[in-house]
């Protein structure tokens, strides 16, 4: 069975999504795999959870897709739109604030 | 192997637009293919390979989860069931003496066989009735 995150990575497939395909525009399973490597597997999402990812971003026009035909095979190419973009920026600068208040809290002494 | 056919009955039971599910299930049935097809490149088994595909991929349930958690991918009408209430039996209301029409086009080459073998049966029996016309008058 594939090991699942705990409830705190909620958002973080998103975030990853984003960066990843403003890079260049991939396919599912690709990003799946790109996902896989960017992290150094620390990261192991049930893959298939990522297509309601997509989906949704896709419905609020952070992403726009594409079908194209490979190898005899349809896939649907997802790619970032300015709206996308913005949200990355935005999930980015979130996720360094927390960063940054988590490790402030980790590193500093605790008094009771 | 993979229930995606139980996972599409889930998510169209729960509400979830029909695009979005016919989109989900082929993406995750060609995502499932490419793992097989990875498996299988780095020497394992075809049972392997499913058996790897199946637990790369995840529960059913847990897709089916993730997707339910998402009301943006519900369809209007189960987002807005008081609106659909209203605008379904109108739309049909108003579509209904429209059927005739859409039916025709639908069925364009059985209409026109129709109406064919109509007229050839009015064109027989009006011949019938001449011929019998014409024997009543000359006897």
């Amino acid at each position: 069975m594939a090991q699942s995150n705990p409830p705190f990575m909620s958002g973080v497939p998103e975030l990853l999504l984003l960066r990843l395909l403003d890079q260049s525009e991939m396919y599912g399973y690709e990003l799946v795999r790109s996902i896989r490597k960017a992290t150094g597997e620390a990261i192991s999402l049930g893959e298939g959870v990522i297509y309601p990812v997509l989906h949704s971003l896709e419905r609020n026009g952070s992403l726009k897709s594409r079908r194209k035909a490979v190898a005899g095979r349809t896939r649907v190419y997802y790619s970032l739109t300015g709206k996308g973009r913005q949200r990355l920026q935005k999930l980015h600068s979130d996720w360094q604030r927390i960063q940054g208040g988590i490790s402030t809290a980790l590193e500093a002494p605790i008094h009771a | 192997m993979l229930d995606l056919d139980g996972l599409r009955k889930e998510l169209i039971r729960c509400g979830i637009a029909p695009r979005h599910v016919r989109r989900t299930v082929s993406e995750l049935s060609d995502h499932y293919d490419d793992l097989v097809e990875e498996a299988l490149h780095d020497g394992a088994s075809r049972i392997e390979a499913h058996a790897h595909a199946s637990r790369k991929i995840g529960e059913i349930a847990d897709i089916g989860a993730a997707v339910r958690a998402r009301p943006e991918l519900r369809s209007w009408a189960y987002r807005f069931p008081r609106v659909a209430a209203v605008v379904y039996p109108l739309t049909f209301v108003a579509l209904l003496p429209a059927a005739p029409v859409f039916l025709g086009y639908a069925y364009g080459g059985y209409v026109i066989r129709w109406v064919a073998c109509l007229m050839l049966s009015a064109i027989v029996t009006a011949t019938m009735f001449l011929v019998l016309q014409l024997a009543i008058t000359l006897t």
